[in-house]
């Protein structure tokens, strides 16, 4: 991986001056991260626990974290052992001190240090704590604390090719999945599978495949039966003992991680015997994803395409059942939820108005959902941006399937 | 009975640790640690450093002021120390409470938990004034 001739080789040293470069910009002497996807989009390697990464204005940075962990964080990343330190509750081992510690050796007479404030409904997204922002604060009398989030934001949003890559594989494991699924569902093979057995079986096959982590926050691979198709809204849907029924409609959501890009796929099935009206809602679905992934590209927003695709429902007589989002956001593990920045009109959330970019990655994600008939599909795939289109990056044929 | 910091007592200390510290038992360690002790009985800050080449014990210390650079830097109260080197504290449990700091790479620190308390065990068998 740290191969400069693997197709899934990123520069990271060119990140961290890429980074170095803006805080010189905003005057910020020094960047103190904590949010997961800094953590990953800079070492390259998954920080399950609390973490922290100082940057300084120049030279290498150095991760911190539980210190249980902190070895084979190391291992994982392109950073050495002197780099990612381990913390721990003993006298000048804690988090407040390490880090402290180091942030003075590097700004001995104080400075500008940008951290990390700000908030999310994602629940990993790792923003700087209260109680850890008055405890640095305190540590750093002659430092002034600065919100800086947005120059990693930023720098996150165009993938470079090494990212795609990892995102092309990631997406090729997640159609294994699929198929593994697949063939265990078709000729009766479904009679008493349980929704977390199918979650369990896709988990395996992508594991197979190079899979490291079913990294979804949201319950892993998300797998829903029967009426909990269609609850509303119902994008999630964290897989449950419920079993798979005859006359039923299916969803498969599963997730694989591939050098932390994550691979997420969304397919469905009905279970036979269909009735006319959930093939009516089947084809409604397949015909609107279809429909939406012929429309994407870079120079639209998204709330022009949802207002394109809205009218498409209409017009075909489903609006009801659609939830008016196209999209989520994507990058290295830890940032998967808004899309591009965030400065529209409500803090924290995506920009409605956001214009899409090239070589910008996102969720093509949308959910059908009609709880009145206990029916509902989702459709998730990675897609890659382009001037005239997009590339969806999971092949696993679009289609609803009636299942014997 | 020597005095505790005194170069009788650091001559003892490197005695014993050569005989008792073969580099197979120090693991082929090559590190070096400083005890920074503060609060001392005259009022001044002493330093204890051990040095440690591929397992051998290669320099042994003390003196007055902050001592020579060393990959670990341990800083506490004399009488923290005091209790350490009579075998009554575990180098551990004071720090685990917070009474002695440590500065160094805390993932390095970990592999040489054992060695230190090695280290402290034979301290503890000097007779000493405090």
């Amino acid at each position: 991986m740290f191969d400069k001739s693997s197709p899934y080789y990123i520069d990271f040293p060119g990140r961290i001056k890429a980074v170095q470069a803006e805080m010189a910009k905003e005057k910020i002497d020094l960047y103190l991260g904590s949010r997961l996807r800094t953590m990953s989009w800079t070492t390259d390697a998954f920080f399950p626990w609390r973490s922290f990464i100082v940057i300084p204005a120049d030279g290498l940075p150095t991760a911190f974290t539980f210190v249980i962990d902190a070895a084979r964080a190391a291992d994982d990343s392109w950073l050495d052992e002197d780099h990612v330190m381990g913390f721990a509750p003993m006298g000048g081992q804690d988090q407040i001190t390490q880090i402290s510690d180091l942030i003075k050796e590097y700004l001995p007479h104080g400075g500008r240090v940008g951290v990390e404030a700000g908030m999310s409904n994602y629940l990993p997204e790792g923003y700087l704590t209260h109680y850890e922002y008055q405890a640095f604060e305190a540590a750093l009398p002659d430092c002034t604390l600065v919100n800086a989030h947005p120059i990693i934001d930023r720098l996150q949003m165009i993938k470079d090719i090494g990212t795609i890559n990892r995102f092309r594989e990631a997406s090729r494991i997640v159609d294994i999945g699929h198929e593994a699924v697949l063939a265990a569902l078709k000729n009766g093979g479904w009679k008493g599978m349980t929704e977390t057995e199918i979650g369990g079986l896709a988990g395996y096959a992508m594991r197979k495949a190079g899979s490291t982590f079913e990294w979804s926050f949201t319950g892993g691979n998300e797998i829903a039966a029967g009426y909990r198709t269609g609850l509303a809204g119902g994008a999630c849907t964290p897989a449950t003992a419920k079993k798979v029924e005859a006359g039923e409609p299916l969803m498969v959501d599963i997730h694989a991680l591939f050098a932390l890009a994550c691979g997420d796929h969304s397919h469905n099935y009905l279970i036979a015997p269909a009735t006319k009206r959930q093939l009516w809602h089947a084809k409604n679905f397949v015909d609107m994803v279809d429909l939406t992934l012929k429309t994407y590209r870079a120079g639209i927003s998204p709330s022009s395409l949802a207002a394109e695709m809205m009218d498409f429902a209409e017009e075909r007589g489903f609006a009801d059942f659609m939830v008016p989002g196209f999209e989520h956001g994507i990058g290295m593990l830890g940032d998967e939820w808004r899309i591009g920045r965030h400065d529209g009109p409500f803090a924290y959330w995506t920009d409605p108005d956001h214009e899409y970019l090239e070589n910008e990655v996102l969720i093509c994600a949308m959910q059908y959902a009609c709880p009145d008939e206990n029916i509902g599909f989702r459709y998730e795939n990675p897609i890659l941006l382009s001037k005239n289109g997009c590339e969806y990056m999971s092949k696993f044929p679009l289609a609803i399937e009636v299942i014997e | 009975m020597v005095k505790y910091l005194s170069q009788e007592w650091r001559a003892e200390v490197e005695k014993r640790l050569k005989e008792q510290l073969t580099p197979e038992k120090m693991n082929n360690l090559t590190s070096s640690m400083n005890n920074l002790y503060l609060n001392c009985p005259d009022g001044k800050i002493h330093y204890f450093f051990v040095g440690f080449s591929e397992g051998s014990v290669e320099s042994v210390q003390v003196g007055e002021g902050e001592g020579p650079k060393a990959e670990f830097v341990i800083s506490g109260d004399y009488d923290v120390f005091a209790k350490i080197s009579r075998a009554e504290l575990g180098a551990q449990k004071a720090l685990m409470g917070g009474l002695l700091k440590l500065k160094g790479n805390m993932v390095k620190a970990l592999k040489l938990a054992s060695l230190s308390d090695r280290l402290n065990k034979i301290i503890a068998t000097i007779e000493t004034e405090f």
